[in-house]
């Protein structure tokens, strides 16, 4: 490829992801099933993902993972309406989205081509989006055998991409995030002491 | 001295169990160490360390009349093993003695083989959302906490030390398991989140589950493989603190009863 690259491809891609057609939606109680099922289908398309917050009326957060023969290549979370966080991509949108199920998933069917562009590692502008193809399932549904699975059913040049722990370490770098989860075990751990008389143990 | 020391995950498939067993033989080489599978409603230890045909063990103590196989009257040393440089009390898999099982005589076996060791391993269950689950946690020294790389096993790495924490049990430190190339900054940031250090990362590796199909740990099948040097490093950064053994018994022999399973 010679010369600069057009606008068009350097736009970001959730403004280039064409609609697909909905093929099936439903609420998914944890990120396994959607994913199993896309790679099952062996979809291409997208899966895009309402997080239980959204699903209550708390936020506004949507996310989307493209998959092509059901391996998820890119990702993006549009952020939460109801928070001051930031859009994500790639890697950042798995940590922003793990953890947040119940979770609505539509499932969008495309034509190959109409994703070839969006999927070419050459293309300006998608290489903060792509995920490693077994990050999803390993990431959200923390789902080793699917996502060894999901990996051998990527193509060659993609089996070993790199970036194995980008997701955790976004996770990682989010403070706030992690004390949330840290302040919820802690009322869980307390609460359940009490549940199963183990409240004298409990420390000061 | 005693120090008693849980490992635990909080979710499951992060090897733990291969983990204890790698803990307990680098231990070997500087203690007397004694491994017990706490983990009685999944116990696996036993196919791990070559004593899926063992006659007698934990789950034959639990028993209201701590009777073996043939109805024999049995003790801790009955189901007490030594194997690798350790002594190892796995627990079996019959779901009948499990239904049968008193919990509560956990307590007691704990409590007799703390008297004679230095540093003694308890696999813990893969979960907290029981009160046996949770037992080995709250009656630990320190918690072992074992993780993958992944958000979801170390958001239940990050729960197991704030259980810890509520019982005023100590973390000795963060162990990485199965991990992927390398584990670049996340050890350095998953530190700031735990009390302990991380102890290390261990490599994601075929010689494991080799090891466990050969009904042999890690540190005894392939020694000379990257998973074994790690767990060998993780170990010298475990120090064990010398505490009476007497004091160590009474806790776990005046600890709560768990719930019947």
């Amino acid at each position: 490829m010679t010369g600069e690259p057009d606008a068009h491809a350097a736009a970001p891609i959730r403004e280039r992801l064409p609609d697909g057609d909905l093929v099936g939606a439903r609420v998914a109680a944890d990120f396994a099933a959607p994913l199993a099922r896309a790679l099952d289908d062996r979809l291409t398309g997208y899966l895009r993902l309402e997080p239980g917050d959204a699903l209550l009326g708390v936020g506004g957060s949507e996310a989307v993972i493209t998959v092509e023969s059901g391996v998820p290549v890119l990702a993006y979370d549009a952020g939460n309406a109801g928070a001051d966080a930031d859009d994500a991509d790639g890697p950042a949108a798995l940590a922003a989205l793990a953890g947040t199920t119940p979770v609505r998933v539509e499932r969008y069917r495309l034509p190959a081509e109409a994703l070839a562009s969006l999927h070419d590692t050459e293309v300006e502008g998608s290489d903060p989006f792509r995920v490693a193809p077994g990050a999803p399932a390993r990431e959200l549904a923390g789902d080793d055998a699917l996502a060894e699975r999901t990996r051998e059913a990527a193509p060659a040049e993609r089996r070993d991409a790199a970036g194995d722990h980008d997701a955790l370490a976004a996770f990682l770098a989010d403070e706030e995030r992690v004390e949330a989860v840290r302040r919820e075990a802690r009322a869980e751990a307390r609460a359940r002491a009490e549940e199963w008389d183990l409240g004298d143990q409990l420390a000061e | 001295m005693v120090e008693a020391f849980a490992v635990a995950s909080g979710k499951g498939g992060t090897g733990k169990t291969t983990t204890t067993l790698a803990l307990g033989m680098a231990l070997a080489r500087r203690y007397d160490v004694t491994v017990v599978d706490a983990d009685t409603g999944m116990a696996n230890l036993l196919f791990h360390a070559g004593l899926a045909d063992a006659p007698v063990t934990l789950q034959d103590l639990l028993a209201p009349d701590a009777s073996g196989p043939d109805g024999a009257a049995v003790d801790v040393a009955d189901a007490t093993y030594e194997r690798h440089g350790m002594r190892v009390v796995p627990c079996g898999t019959s779901l009948a003695a499990f239904e049968r099982s008193d919990p509560a005589r956990l307590r007691e076996v704990v409590a007799e083989l703390a008297a004679d060791t230095d540093v003694l391993l308890l696999d813990s269950p893969a979960t907290l959302a029981s009160k046996s689950a949770v037992l080995p946690i709250v009656l630990a020294d320190r918690v072992v906490v074992v993780t993958q790389p992944t958000i979801p096993a170390l958001s239940d790495a990050l729960k197991v030390q704030e259980y810890a924490a509520s019982y005023g049990t100590g973390i000795a430190g963060v162990l990485f398991n199965k991990v992927r190339g390398d584990l670049g900054s996340v050890g350095d940031q998953a530190e700031r989140y735990f009390e302990g250090s991380t102890l290390g990362s261990v490599p994601d590796s075929d010689a494991a589950r080799a090891a466990r199909d050969a009904g042999e740990p890690l540190l005894a099948h392939a020694p000379d493989s990257d998973a074994a040097a790690a767990y060998r490093a993780a170990a010298a950064g475990i120090d064990p603190e010398p505490k009476a053994a007497g004091d160590v018994a009474d806790r776990f022999r005046s600890a709560v009863v768990p719930e019947r399973p």
